[in-house]
């Protein structure tokens, strides 16, 4: 089967005057369609950036990203392909929506992008309705301010703005890092129960690995800008082959294990 | 025992709400013990530190309940009796290690004023034994790293400086709120470690505040889950995460995806926080508890041994025999 997204040879270099960073540097990897693909790695892995090349918010330094086989990249410019098509859910549901606009502004804003006859048949009141009930939201928190809402109530704004167009790809980035683990459960089953409906495909980007096992079909994990293993999640956690992957699953608290022992 | 905290309530007053943050809370930590306090946001783990610290802000209130250290009663000490207490005796690490240290103050200077000011010796003195407690923290040439600022180092390496300048006086008690959050899963690890060896070498008590029950069960030997205000559940990390027996517990656990099988879906808890300003009369979980029963509503319960006889393992819930 052709992969939705590919990812090939795919670098990014930050350069500040003589001092030259390299966030990525030569990853490959594709997703299939209806897939959800972990990225895994700790801050500073590159994991971020991938994020970013792959939804047009920051063009790659070498190497092509492809999505549907059309290349996303000329350049430094992006090939939108289809408007709403791609969508991202962000880590921080604080600051990743706008506090002087009102949940459904919040939402339809996505809309914007899609030509004028689409935009309307989207839009329409009672899709909008039933979106936000699907997201666990009730009618009535429309004409409110993200400042109203709790940390869980707010990623669900985030993913209902995510899924008003009707996309098929999401890349979610840490969409549960800053919610407690009560919440994060919630939010967790909600994603699973949207990609089953929808038929979503989802590029996962988190630092928790117990998350990334329990959410992701296939992973890779990034150190220092390159993936060091890629493969099926059962296969990594269970056989993993890479030293720094070794190291990241021992280094994971585990909550059956007997506590180290401390009078060594 | 070190520390003991008897019907411990707090009230924070505002111009038109009263908001009951902690209510009723007990809890003990003996000499050279890790203590894990466990909860979600909002569960008063946090206030509870800050009332042992006597660092709570002017418009909260403590409405009942004592806070007793070695013996002494923690909320009868004047200003100054604090501050020789605070750092000294009683040790803090904060999660977020950026703003817990002096932005334009070298490390090895940071670390240099608190000896100074705990111990009569001079600054010169003091400043060698700030050098000695960061090699005592792992940090590698700890004369170079004496002589930076905390923007400098990185993040892992600014919480050693943060977890050396709590154990340099050094403290009975260390009280350590969310120390690794903020850290990566490798670096966490090593930071948990080395707060291990402190205590097991210098017989420090660590009050260790997290959400995150993996870290608990690495490095606790005994746990209290709060949940709003309130202690629902208590006992040895075994008995806590092997046979939880609150609701809330129980609930807090099935939510990890760590367990779970792929495909099937976590436990997550319905509802939402209760509002503290207005507190249920029964349970105050009862409105999201899966299996309570109409006494539930009606009455507060307290803690009593989970199963009969069992002296650690202790369990505020009507249903707990059920």
């Amino acid at each position: 089967m052709n992969p939705l997204l590919a990812v090939n040879g795919v670098s990014k270099e930050y350069t500040k005057g003589n001092h030259r960073f390299q966030a990525v540097s030569g990853v490959d990897f594709a997703i299939t369609r209806g897939e959800t693909f972990g990225l895994i790695g700790e801050s500073g892995s590159g994991k971020s950036t991938l994020g970013k090349m792959v939804t047009g918010l920051e063009p790659p330094t070498s190497g092509t990203i492809t999505y549907e086989g059309n290349s996303l990249w000329n350049g430094n410019r992006f090939n939108r392909l289809k408007p709403g098509e791609m969508q991202i859910v962000f880590q921080d549901p604080q600051s990743s929506l706008d506090p002087r606009m009102r949940v459904q502004a919040i939402i339809t804003e996505p809309l914007l992008a899609l030509p004028a006859a689409e935009r309307k048949e989207k839009g329409s009141k009672e899709r909008l309705l039933a979106l936000i009930t699907r997201v666990g939201l009730k009618p009535d928190h429309l004409n409110r301010y993200p400042h109203e809402f709790s940390g869980g109530q707010r990623q669900r704004i985030a993913i209902a703005r995510a899924l008003i167009t009707d996309p098929s790809f999401v890349v979610l980035d840490e969409p549960t890092s800053a919610l407690d683990v009560s919440v994060q459960a919630n939010v967790l089953n909600l994603l699973q129960e949207l990609k089953r409906e929808r038929n979503l495909t989802y590029l996962f980007i988190s630092h928790n690995m117990a998350v990334i096992r329990y959410m992701c079909d296939r992973m890779a994990v990034m150190q220092k800008g390159r993936i060091v293993e890629i493969g099926h999640v059962n296969d990594i956690f269970v056989n993993p082959v890479d030293s720094y992957t070794k190291t990241l699953l021992s280094s994971l608290p585990q909550l059956h294990e007997k506590k180290e022992d401390i009078h060594v | 025992m070190l520390l003991e905290i008897h019907n411990l309530s707090v009230e924070f007053e505002s111009m038109q709400d009263r908001v009951k943050a902690l209510q009723a809370v007990s809890f003990s930590i003996d000499e050279g013990e890790i203590v894990g306090i466990v909860g979600e946001s909002g569960s008063g783990k946090s206030v509870t530190a800050l009332s042992i610290l006597g660092l709570l802000e002017k418009n909260a209130h403590i409405s009942t309940g004592s806070i007793s250290y070695k013996g002494k009663n923690l909320l009868s000490l004047s200003k100054k009796d604090w501050q020789s207490l605070r750092g000294k005796e009683i040790g803090m690490v904060f999660q977020e290690p950026m703003t817990a240290l002096h932005p334009t103050m070298r490390i090895g200077d940071q670390l240099a004023e608190v000896i100074h000011r705990h111990r009569s010796i001079s600054y010169k003195e003091a400043y060698r034994q700030a050098v000695a407690s960061l090699a005592e923290v792992q940090i590698n040439d700890p004369e170079l790293v004496a002589r930076k600022y905390p923007f400098e180092l990185s993040g892992g390496m600014r919480q050693r400086v943060v977890i050396a300048l709590a154990m340099s006086a050094p403290p009975d008690l260390l009280i350590a709120d969310e120390p690794t959050t903020a850290l990566d899963v490798t670096i966490q690890h090593e930071v948990l470690k080395l707060m291990q060896e402190l205590a097991q070498k210098r017989g420090t008590s660590i009050m260790l505040i997290t959400h995150d029950l993996g870290v608990v069960a690495q490095v606790c030997q005994r746990v209290v889950v709060m949940y709003a205000g309130e202690v629902v559940e208590t006992g040895t990390t075994q008995e806590v995460l092997h046979s939880p027996c609150h609701p809330y517990t129980k609930a807090l656990i099935g939510a990890l995806p760590d367990l779970a099988e792929q495909g099937q879906p976590l436990l997550a808890i319905p509802g939402e926080s209760p509002d503290l300003r207005n507190r249920p009369d029964g349970c105050v979980f009862a409105p999201r508890c899966s299996c309570s029963l109409p006494i539930c509503r009606e009455d507060h319960p307290v803690l009593e041994p989970a199963v009969s006889g069992s002296l650690t393992h202790q369990v505020s819930c009507w249903g707990r025999n059920q």
